[in-house]
């Protein structure tokens, strides 16, 4: 194990390939791209969140000057669609269940245009009872969001009753026995409200027809995806979709799924002109199936009197909202962050995914942990103030460690949880003293890497410039721009030498996308493979230029030379010459992707396949804080980072990766929640209401890697890290409030007026 | 007539143009002056992704009427570097990180661009404040603080 | 459709207005309520930006004079406001990020007539007058008296705010503006409050003055707070809590509740007349007071 600052030189000069187009302002992004002949795109929303739909008559609009086509529903395949739990529908039919759901699509020549068609749509309804309550939702007598709930095809181990979309367990042990034996017990309730992933982009699609072919600029964290479920909704084979992602503006999950590739292509195939929908900010905020899932989460823990915990039950909440977008797996990934990085012999946590009228849920950085994470880590405090531990002593002593066994009875291999407590406990001790209304918390995080297929292919051209053409997506994280730092290591060359196409689904092989934290993680590894195939050929091609044997040819430096004789080379230029006029420098990658770990007697109802992780990244965050009693307003001041994920391939990303996550995990700790009123409306979709962290928010932020080379990961041991720094962040200002105040804010986020109310409670 | 007429100096080339009045200044840069680089993230001067200078200041062009820019030298990001050459501040914001997913960039380099004007010699709290209109949701600022610092020094001199 | 005139003289820009025209300073206030839908453009504009006059600050005899169209960066760093009206120069180097203040004006400001502004509870503590103009005359109005609801003024269509008017400041005399901010910048007021000192020359109050932002349909003056003078400021400076909470009639909506504003306005209220009195002792605190004392709330 080593941290980076263990090594000796500074981070290595690092600049990203789409750095230049970036800060020149010659990157495009969708909504800076235009055809000939384009037309604008508008959607029309339900605007109401629950509501049998009478008429939607479209007529007036179609006969506005200049709009070119309206579809509704009865416009496209009649598919439901949705991975897991197909619930879904391209345009609203019979009944509407949000606010942002879709009930046409305008195209037109111009904005102005499509916005007078769209609001020459009559729409006729009759209101339905709003399920906004996630508890009441749950109720025998609630009102159903979807009435025919059981005739959907769903696929898995999926266990459903009417407003639960599914149910998922974690159980471990016998946690009555575990009670029983405790000598301590504590029972908490904490309640997360929604929030957005908010990317500075907002999104936009352009769909262009040639023939019986669609290309569509779209962006997507997920091309493969997008491309999938215009495939599935339109019925279309996949080899006529083609999806090209140009720069995209940031995603954080938002932008992971198909949202609306699908009703631009159709406005582009019945128009016959290229189709450009570009969001607004509000729409960013109302529409997508993609927010932060409100959570409720009931945790009760027995100690033993030595500290220990003996036993946890749970009981919790997830909000799907109005339709399943990729939330199948929520209800257990959340049951796995509120049981924790901890040793507990006996666990029993019952988790469902909730339907409601408000906007569907979906991956956003690291779905359910930093909710979930939030209220075990708060009720960790909890727990070690009851017993008079030192709350970080009680991580260390609960707190898995290599060879330990987790809450579902996973053994892990070489793990840096405990050392990652050590280390963010260094870094803040060496913040300056505590001033008056200031305190220190700290908490810890886990996330999973996610191994899966993933393709890319390599190539050096004859004048020796490399290309490398892959699946994958880069969103901002440098994940994609590591990937020439892979190949030109592979080929000892330098990563300048290389240029990345991706992002088209018409070029590349499969990959994930920009999501689960996994690009790295599966395309390092394909890239790494297509490039060892180049450096098999350039080897070749060097022994026999100087006529040695291929074992001992090192590729470095840009040369191919003979092992112990560097002066003895030959340029990789000259060998790709040479290779040039005769078999091609190609290399393609994929390879079997890790094994996820078994174990053995899991016992999970509702497996989703979240609940045994491989390459497990481990988090601490230890944050200051400082709080104004008279208002409740807590300022966050410094917050030192220590991250177990893996080995750190690029570590200027790699820190960029964990800032962001923090100032991320701030803004849900204080000042990010979605408002909704009794219309089951958003009421702050927008900037000036939903209010991310500002430049002058920003903290020091200190980080350090605890670098375990790990098996069955990504290249050289890595691991993932797009997620998991905003996974404890939220978590550790709880605990510094808790301190201050007297006992948690049991709401997320803690705005200023909720910490002034629990200072306005009575101590017991 | 409700279309207005004038030129609009872009970068230091004159634009002969003709727009409705209602316009903002930054509908007006990326379509009939054709510079994209300059970017629509919100429509309430929340995000700064719109950033452009207006006789050296720094103005949300998303609110600001294209035609009250008449008379004035309007900067965008596609007019700081010259030539091949990247302006410092570019060449360090990818030299230190700032820079991911892009789409709050120009903004906050134009932003920076002046706070430097402004304040040649900023003090972390000036950075912060000074590009405090800018939303950056990549990087937590960190990366974006040690470019500007490094930038000023550059600039400056010391 | 929108048409726009940009006149460089007073005149034009008053004749425009005469016609039917309305005025367009910055345009923050305008574009941005038009791009969001909640109002369309004026059918005409006429523009006030090129008339030179309106940017102008002068002192006179009776006071200070601030055009129309001085900016909120200007009103911050402005020695004549920094020195001895230090609560606007407070507020402004509040609004919004650099290129808001850049843009926003201190007319636009109070003839937008919204409760949330922050440069409105400096003017009324400090005695503002507003001027205006027409084709058929000038005239002065209190801030009392301009006010007449959220985001309403009893000015004529046709009737331009050319300048803000300040009175003399008495001897040893602060002012100081307070704002509740959730972020460090960026905020829009959620409860806010001015407050302007005199001192005797012993140190106790001689005259205060205190008014309170978004708490209210208006921008409300505390009344009755002559029972304050002759008390020592910290005294008087909790004294103020009370009051305020009682002059205030906040809404809930989903910035805050009623219960937390009307508490909070207390606490800005007592933080304000602190730094005003301190500011009147002759001490110098950094414009803005909330970033110069405290953790984005000042105390």
């Amino acid at each position: 194990m080593t941290t980076l600052e263990d090594q000796a030189s500074a981070p290595p000069r690092f600049v990203r390939a789409d750095g230049p187009a970036k800060v020149t302002g010659s990157g495009r992004y969708v909504a800076d791209l235009s055809l000939t002949g384009m037309l604008f795109a508008k959607f029309r929303y339900s605007g109401v969140a629950h509501a049998r739909i009478r008429k939607i008559d479209v007529t007036a609009a179609k006969a506005i000057p200049g709009v070119f086509a309206v579809l509704t529903a009865g416009d496209v395949p009649d598919v439901r669609y949705s991975p897991v739990i197909p619930d879904r529908t391209l345009f609203a039919k019979d009944v509407v269940r949000f606010e942002g759901e879709i009930l046409a699509a305008v195209a037109a020549n111009s904005p102005a245009v499509a916005q007078a068609a769209v609001d020459a749509i009559v729409f006729e309804y009759d209101e339905l009872p709003i399920v906004a309550d996630l508890e009441a939702a749950m109720a025998d007598d609630s009102p159903l969001v979807h009435e025919d709930w059981a005739s959907y095809a769903v696929t898995g181990d999926t266990p459903r009753d009417r407003n639960v979309a599914t149910f998922s367990s974690l159980s471990k042990g016998d946690v009555d026995a575990g009670m029983a034996e405790a000598h301590t017990i504590v029972k908490s309730r904490y309640v997360a409200d929604g929030s957005h992933a908010a990317p500075i982009e907002p999104r936009g699609v352009l769909a262009q027809w040639e023939g019986d072919k669609v290309t569509i600029w779209t962006s997507s964290q997920v091309p493969f995806d997008a491309r999938n479920g215009v495939c599935e909704t339109l019925q279309l084979p996949s080899n006529r979709v083609r999806i090209i992602v140009p720069h995209l503006g940031g995603g954080f999950g938002g932008k992971c799924g198909f949202h609306f590739e699908a009703h631009i292509a159709a406005l582009a195939r019945a128009t016959k002109r290229p189709v450009k929908l570009v969001f607004s900010r509000e729409e960013e905020f109302l529409v997508p199936d993609r927010r932060r899932e409100s959570m409720i989460i009931d945790l009760t823990t027995g100690l033993r009197a030595d500290g220990s915990i003996v036993a946890r039950r749970g009981w919790i909440a997830v909000e799907n909202g109005a339709y399943t977008a990729d939330a199948a797996f929520f209800a257990q990934l959340a049951a796995m962050h509120v049981a924790g990085p901890y040793k507990i012999d006996n666990v029993h946590i019952d988790s469902h995914l909730v339907y409601t009228n408000h906007q569907p849920s979906g991956s956003v950085r690291a779905p359910t942990a930093p909710q979930g994470c939030w209220a075990c880590e708060s009720h960790t405090d909890e727990l070690a103030a009851a017993i008079g531990m030192d709350p970080v002593e009680f991580r260390k002593k609960n707190g898995i460690h290599t060879g330990a066994t987790g809450v579902v009875g996973q053994v892990y291999d070489e793990i840096g949880l405990q050392q990652c407590i050590d280390a963010a406990v260094e870094q803040i001790d060496h913040a300056a003293a505590l001033g008056e209304d200031e305190a220190i918390g700290l908490a810890v995080g886990w996330w999973p890497s996610f191994p899966g297929p993933s393709g890319a292919y390599v190539r050096l051209d004859s004048d020796g410039a490399g290309q490398i053409v892959t699946g994958a997506q880069e969103c901002g994280t440098g994940a994609v721009m590591t990937l020439r730092q892979l190949a030109a290591d592979q080929l000892g060359m330098d990563p300048e030498d290389f240029e990345i196409i991706y992002q088209d689904t018409a070029v590349a092989p499969y990959d994930t996308g920009a999501t689960g934290s996994q690009t790295l993680l599966n395309n390092g590894r394909a890239v790494v493979d297509a490039a060892e195939q180049i450096a098999e050929q350039l080897r070749q091609h060097a022994a026999d230029h100087m006529e040695a044997a291929v074992a001992d040819i090192v590729l470095a430096d840009g040369h191919a030379h003979v092992a112990g004789s560097p002066s003895k080379n030959v340029s990789i230029a000259e060998l790709a010459e040479i290779a040039g006029g005769g078999e091609l420098l190609i290399g393609k990658g994929s390879g079997k992707p890790p094994d996820y770990p078994e174990i053995p007697g899991m016992n999970c109802v509702g497996d989703q396949g979240v609940a045994a992780w491989a390459a497990p990244q481990f988090s601490c965050h230890a944050v200051k804080v400082r709080l104004d009693r008279d208002t409740g307003v807590v300022r966050v001041l410094d917050v030192a980072c220590a991250h177990d994920s893996g080995t750190i391939i690029n570590p200027i990303a790699a820190y960029g990766q964990v800032e962001g996550g923090v100032l991320m995990g701030i803004g849900q700790a204080l000042t990010e929640g979605t408002h909704y009123g009794e219309d089951g409306k958003q009421r702050n979709g927008g900037l000036l209401e939903y209010k991310l962290q500002t430049f002058a928010d920003a903290p020091r932020i200190t980080t350090k890697f605890i670098q375990i080379p790990t098996a069955d990961a990504g290249p050289r041991g890595a691991k993932g890290l797009a997620e998991a720094p905003n996974v404890p962040t939220a978590a550790a200002i709880s605990n510094a409030i808790a301190k201050l105040v007297g006992r948690p804010v049991r709401q997320l986020p803690m705005t200023a007026e909720r910490v002034w109310n629990a200072l306005q409670e009575e101590t017991p | 007539m409700t279309t207005y007429s004038t030129t609009l100096s872009v970068n230091g080339i004159p634009y002969s143009l003709a727009f409705d009045a209602s316009r903002n200044l930054l509908s007006v840069i990326r379509n009939e002056v054709g510079l994209t680089g300059t970017k629509e993230g919100c429509d309430d001067c929340e995000c700064g992704a719109c950033m452009v200078l207006l006789d050296g200041h720094p103005v949300n062009s998303c609110s600001y009427l294209a035609a009250q820019a008449t008379g004035k030298e309007i900067t965008t990001v596609e007019g700081l570097s010259s030539g091949d050459e990247l302006h410092p501040i570019q060449r360090q914001l990818l030299d230190a990180g700032g820079v991911q997913c892009g789409f709050c960039t120009p903004g906050m380099i134009m932003s920076t661009d002046a706070l430097l004007r402004r304040t040649p010699e900023p003090t972390d709290e000036d950075i912060r404040i000074g590009l405090s209109g800018n939303l950056c949701r990549c990087t937590g600022y960190a990366k974006i603080m040690e470019a500007v610092k490094a930038t000023a020094v550059e600039l400056s001199g010391s | 459709m929108t048409s726009i005139t940009i006149p460089t003289s007073l005149r034009d820009v008053l004749e425009a207005l005469a016609g039917g025209a309305r005025p367009i300073a910055g345009g923050t206030d305008l574009v941005v309520s038009s791009r969001q839908g909640k109002a369309p453009l004026p059918e005409a504009l006429v523009a006030i930006d090129q008339v030179a006059e309106l940017s102008e600050v002068k002192t006179g005899t009776d006071g200070l004079m601030i055009g129309a169209m001085v900016t909120h960066a200007r009103l911050m760093t402005e020695e004549l406001l920094v020195e001895s009206y230090t609560a606007v120069a407070d507020a402004a180097a509040l609004v919004g990020s650099p290129s808001t203040r850049n843009v926003g004006t201190i007319g636009g400001n109070v003839m937008n007539g919204s409760p949330a502004m922050d440069t409105g509870a400096p003017l009324v503590v400090l005695g503002a007058e507003v001027e205006l103009r027409s084709t058929s005359g000038s005239r002065r109005v209190s801030l009392a008296d301009l006010w007449t609801g959220p985001g309403r003024t009893s000015a004529a269509p046709d009737e331009l705010c050319v300048a803000v008017h300040l009175p003399l400041r008495p001897v040893r005399s602060g002012s100081a503006y307070v704002r509740l901010e959730y972020r460090r910048a960026m905020e829009i007021a959620v409860v806010g409050a001015a407050a302007s000192v005199s001192l005797a020359e012993d140190g106790t109050i001689a005259a205060v003055a205190v008014a309170l932002t978004a708490v209210a349909p208006t921008i409300l003056a505390v009344p009755d707070l002559d029972a304050l003078v002759g008390l020592d400021p910290t005294v008087a400076a909790q004294r103020v809590a009370p009051a305020a909470s009682a002059t205030a009639t906040p809404i809930s909506d989903l910035r805050a509740s009623d219960t937390y504003r009307r508490h909070t306005i207390g606490v800005m209220a007592t933080r304000a007349v602190e730094a005003a009195a301190r500011r009147a002792s002759g001490e110098t605190i950094a414009v803005p007071v909330n970033r110069a004392l405290g953790i984005g709330a000042a105390r």
